[in-house]
């Protein structure tokens, strides 16, 4: 569906990206949330293998102090989202629940001038490309509709993300131009998921590598994603090793 | 109806408290006991992601699966309706629906389903999903039956948004999207598995599900663990890369409720 709400995030993220006339990153996505979901600020770190994180953007001081503190503590919201495997929604780092389960980091995340923080893995099932971190100076939930876009600024970022680390290995990646909105992440995917996984074994790759590849092929044949993993789940379509095959023609 | 089993699964719909709680077996169990225990042949779940769209979450067969995707692809069918209106809708013959569904009827007809009951599952006002059951016959199912399917969705309903000591929307919420991610992890690793055994979805899911109950582990930690490839799957027993054969071909059958795979 056009004029979708994922349409309308992208359009933000766009937005933000033309504002210093690069082209979209995930750091876009991460930014454009801060007004969009009414946080005070933002922060994005990617994942690196089995790296610690590396964080990419932070909108603020708050948002990058925030996120160094995880890093050195070893704890807190972004951490937990990682291994968790969801969101994690800490609307009150006040509570006592929230000290209990950071005992260090609330705390000091208070003192740093954040009361809420609701963090974001960037994931597409077994894929784990990051996570993204919003704060508030004031303590409260999300609303029901501000999670839900966040949780679209975050799908965004997730894509946008992904394909820089296919860009920076000099690849073709699909559809994530500033023309080119990323396919939807979270609508009818399932046969997107079974062919992914076809694809780590049809092309001995690792499961980022596999989804990257396949979207790449949905790009450089003009194809729809959902229809081409279709065709593979279906075995009308096999992918080959050779990658020279992802790219045009 | 098997009334041994029907206070087993109400006692499993309860059980939310535990360590390691998986929202995705939870939803399994609620499809699965309602195929035993009522008079229908396949069950399908949708639940609201605050993304604003429903998502499948839980179906007793690959067939039900692809019917409640379909509905969602389609934006029409019984769980939607369902789910819009926060009532239960029904088809006892899918055959005379082809004007209310005109996509819909057809495809459940194509996947051998006659007759379809939609149940919501909702609290008071807030309705978080809608359950699907499939009859392979025509016929509306039996007022107990409905009965019991709604009782079941309720139980389930409730369990998920017990309050569990936080604000109970951000756990739910944090829940569900894991839930979400963990489907996705499943759908990788089912992908993988039919690859690698030459084995259709429907077995690769057995498989996984086969093996996870066996190693007493959650689904999700077994998807995740194939897919990484920090965990084999086709072991000893079934040789490896290029075998069809299934190690627990048995597994097909969803097992009585025993103690829960979790650890």
């Amino acid at each position: 569906m056009t004029g979708s709400r994922p349409g309308r995030i992208w359009g933000l993220v766009a937005r933000q990206a033309a504002s210093h006339r690069g082209p979209v990153s995930a750091g876009d996505a991460c930014a454009a949330a801060v007004a969009a979901v009414e946080v005070t600020g933002a922060w994005l770190s990617a994942a690196r293998g089995a790296e610690a994180d590396h964080l990419m953007r932070a909108t603020d001081e708050v948002s990058e102090q925030l996120a160094e503190l995880q890093l050195t503590l070893g704890e807190g919201p972004g951490r937990d989202a990682s291994t968790f495997g969801g969101p994690v929604l800490a609307s009150d780092l006040g509570e006592v629940d929230a000290v209990r389960r950071w005992p260090v980091f609330a705390p000091a995340a208070l003192q740093a001038g954040a009361a809420a923080i609701f963090a974001f893995p960037l994931q597409v099932g077994a894929i784990r490309a990051g996570v993204m971190g919003l704060y508030r100076e004031q303590s409260g939930s999300l609303s029901a509709f501000q999670l839900g876009d966040a949780l679209i600024f975050a799908d965004t970022a997730t894509l946008l993300l992904l394909d820089a680390q296919r860009q920076a290995a000099g690849e073709v990646v699909g559809g994530s131009g500033p023309g080119g909105q990323p396919a939807d992440l979270a609508l009818h995917r399932a046969e997107i998921d079974q062919a992914t996984g076809m694809l780590t074994e049809q092309l001995g790759v690792g499961i980022a590598e596999a989804f990257i590849r396949l979207r790449a092929y949905a790009y450089a044949h003009d194809r729809g994603l959902s229809g081409l993993a279709r065709d593979i789940v279906a075995r009308r379509l096999r992918l080959s090793p050779d990658p020279d095959l992802c790219q045009d023609g | 109806m098997d009334g041994e089993l029907l206070s087993e699964t109400f006692v499993e719909l309860t059980d939310t408290m535990v360590a390691g709680f998986d929202v995705i077996d939870f939803l399994h169990v609620l499809t699965d006991r309602s195929v035993q225990l009522l008079d229908v042949s396949a069950a399908g779940l949708l639940l609201a992601d605050p993304r604003g769209e429903l998502r499948v979450v839980a179906a007793s067969s690959e067939a039900a699966r692809l019917l409640e995707l379909f509905q969602l692809q389609n934006h029409q069918g019984p769980c939607l309706d369902c789910f819009r209106s926060g009532r239960p809708v029904q088809a006892a013959d899918l055959a005379a629906a082809a004007d209310r569904w005109p996509r819909f009827a057809p495809a459940a007809r194509r996947a051998g389903f006659a007759a379809v009951q939609a149940l919501p599952m909702r609290l008071r006002e807030q309705v978080i999903g809608a359950l699907n059951l499939f009859r392979a016959g025509p016929g509306a199912l039996a007022p107990a039956d409905i009965r019991v399917g709604q009782a079941l969705a309720d139980v389930a309903t409730i369990s998920l948004l017990h309050e569990r000591g936080m604000r109970h929307s951000d756990t739910l919420n944090e829940q569900l999207q894991a839930a979400l991610n963990s489907r996705v992890i499943i759908e990788q690793a089912k992908g993988k598995l039919a690859e690698r055994l030459g084995v259709d979805m429907d077995q690769a899911f057995s498989l996984l599900r086969g093996r996870a109950r066996t190693s007493n582990r959650r689904l999700s930690d077994l998807a995740q663990a194939f897919v990484d490839g920090s965990e084999a799957l086709t072991g000893p027993a079934a040789g490896g890369s290029g075998q069809r054969r299934a190690d627990d071909g048995q597994l097909r059958q969803p097992p009585r409720p025993g103690p829960r795979t979790r650890s």
